[in-house]
């Protein structure tokens, strides 16, 4: 029993969901235009923030705890690829 | 739809907000110290607001507990991830835009 | 100088791995010289070590107690025999700030002046505070100087591998880290039932058996967590109220249609200790209006921030107080802000700054 069998979130929430991926395709611009790889790093990084937001709206509305940790392994792999890419484009050994 | 119905969709539209203010400066903000300033702030924020919508949404434990631990490792790993970030590109020599620095 | 007689030796010492063979190594070296020679075991702890950490401070103390008590053992001494050559323990530079490789290697230098010591032998592994490897920058110091001389102890390292496992395995910190890890899968399992109760305490008992030797700096206290952690809860709404603050200025100077922005790199020397205290401050200072922390190295923050409202904030060292507060309780706020303590423009002559940030400094 959720707010989603009062059938209107759902709806809204579908939608909230879109507005969520046109602002993730926005931030794909700086991806792809970079100048910096820091700067598509970052890019990226905010496009892993808002699919882990669309993932846990996207729970909530088909009501599918169990895609919550889907959003949970995602943010961790998010994260992880932030920490690596900037490890590796440093050449000495340890960014944290 | 009810007030807990209603407040649940107004946190997440917040959220929604906040996450369009990140991507917004990240497009127009002009260098990458800046634009993390947009990332690791806003991101932050919408994403902390728009958990607060889903959890509103479902009404058991579990799952809350579980937006619960993701809300709190947001809060951790964004900012690191941005300081990480940022200090690559420091460690690079990639020089902070500055006021004026366009002209020179 | 004197250096007439036998090796006259400085030995800084921390809490490590190979603290005990490089002891035994110091005595070694008296021992086969054939004059008399004296050595000094040194603990450099900083201010705050004393201000707020009795225990740190006991704990130092200790440490240099067993140091005597090892270099007995290595004589092969009866207990009522006297020491024949010359051993000394000091906590050194207990007044001062103890921030930089300079400031290390600066009081070791004034120690080893003031008492006529002319060697310095390093441990490998010596780490003050955790803040990583501090030999090289400390020894590049010390090579500017013709009147003393340095050396790494030759003693074994431990290969970090081995602690994982064999390292002996505390209690308290592997009932910690089971703790921990097991709450952690039934969260995410949802608590149900008999059987994840069952994978969790097999998961968790192998996570503990693994990993406990590095999960926690130091021993695990429970009470003093728990008390660093209702500390943190009332830390939380403030950081949450920056947040908020932070986010509205943010979507005022991004939506804002002329970008009115002033960014500039500013460089500050918190008084926190390292480790978590400076993990928090940097991520607190990363989510708080106008500043971003982009690197930190020798204890010196380099901070992006986004305009002049947002460097008054910073030099006023709210959050500072606040990190200080969390890990050791109301005394963290009586120290100075960073203004008060002249620190919002000594970063200006600092010759150690990468190019990149010269150029802002100078704005």
């Amino acid at each position: 029993m959720t707010l989603v069998s009062e059938g209107l979130v759902g709806d809204v929430f579908l939608a909230l969901v879109g507005a969520f991926i046109l602002t993730a395709i926005v931030a794909m611009y700086r991806v792809i235009q970079g100048p910096t790889t820091q700067d598509r790093v970052i890019g990226v990084n905010a496009v892993g923030t808002t699919t882990v937001l669309i993932i846990a709206l996207i729970a909530a509305v088909f009501d599918q705890p169990a895609f919550l940790d889907i959003a949970i392994v995602y943010a961790l792999l998010n994260f992880l690829m932030s920490i690596a890419i900037s490890k590796f484009t440093v050449e000495r050994g340890g960014v944290l | 739809m009810s007030l807990l119905a209603w407040s649940a969709v107004a946190l997440v539209v917040v959220g929604l907000f906040f996450t369009i203010v990140a991507a917004v400066g990240l497009i127009r903000l002009p260098d990458l110290y800046t634009r993390a300033h947009a990332t690791s702030k806003a991101d932050t924020l919408g994403t902390l607001l728009t958990l607060a919508g889903v959890a509103v949404v479902f009404q058991s434990g579990v799952p809350r507990i579980k937006l619960g631990l993701l809300a709190v490792f947001m809060l951790i790993t964004t900012p690191t991830a941005t300081h990480a970030i940022t200090r690559a590109a420091h460690d690079q020599g990639i020089a902070p835009w500055v006021l004026g620095g366009d002209e020179e | 100088m004197s250096g007439t007689s036998g090796p006259r030796i400085l030995v800084p010492v921390g809490d490590s791995v190979t603290l005990r063979n490089t002891v035994a190594y110091a005595v070694r070296e008296l021992t086969e010289a054939s004059e008399d020679g004296s050595v000094h075991f040194v603990f450099p702890t900083h201010w705050q070590t004393r201000q707020l950490d009795e225990e740190a401070a006991e704990a130092a103390e200790e440490l240099l107690d067993r140091i005597q008590t090892w270099v007995r053992e290595d004589l092969d001494l009866e207990p009522d025999e006297e020491v024949p050559m010359s051993v000394t323990t000091a906590l050194i530079a207990t007044e001062e700030y103890l921030f930089s490789y300079r400031d290390y290697a600066d009081s070791l230098v004034e120690y080893a002046r003031e008492h006529d010591l002319d060697h310095i032998v390093f441990d490998p592994e010596y780490n003050p505070d955790g803040q990583g490897p501090l030999l090289s920058p400390i020894e590049a110091e010390l090579d500017r100087l013709d009147d003393i001389t340095y050396e790494t102890a030759p003693v074994e390292r431990e290969i970090r591998g081995r602690q994982l496992l064999t390292g002996g395995i505390n209690i308290g910190t592997f009932l910690g880290t089971f703790v921990l890890s097991f709450l952690f899968y039934q969260f995410l399992g949802g608590f149900s039932g008999t059987f994840d109760y069952a994978t969790g305490a097999i998961s968790a008992g192998i996570v503990a058996a693994v990993l406990s030797g590095i999960t926690f700096s130091g021993d695990f206290r429970p009470l003093r967590a728990l008390r660093t952690i209702g500390r943190l809860l009332v830390y939380f709404p403030f950081l949450l109220w920056e947040i908020a603050k932070a986010n509205l200025q943010v979507a005022y100077i991004v939506l804002h249609p002329s970008l009115p922005i002033d960014p500039s790199v500013e460089r500050i020397r918190p008084a926190v200790p390292i480790g978590l205290p400076v993990t928090l401050l940097a991520n607190s200072i990363t989510l708080t209006p106008g500043t971003v922390t982009i690197d930190i190295r020798d204890r010196e923050f380099y901070v992006h921030a986004f305009s002049q409202s947002s460097r008054d904030g910073l030099y006023d060292g709210d959050l500072e107080r606040w990190v200080r507060f969390v890990f050791f309780g109301r005394g963290g706020f009586r120290i100075a802000s960073l203004r008060e303590r002249g620190q919002a423009d000594e970063s200006a002559d600092d010759q150690e700054s990468p190019p990149a940030t010269e150029e802002a400094d100078s704005v």
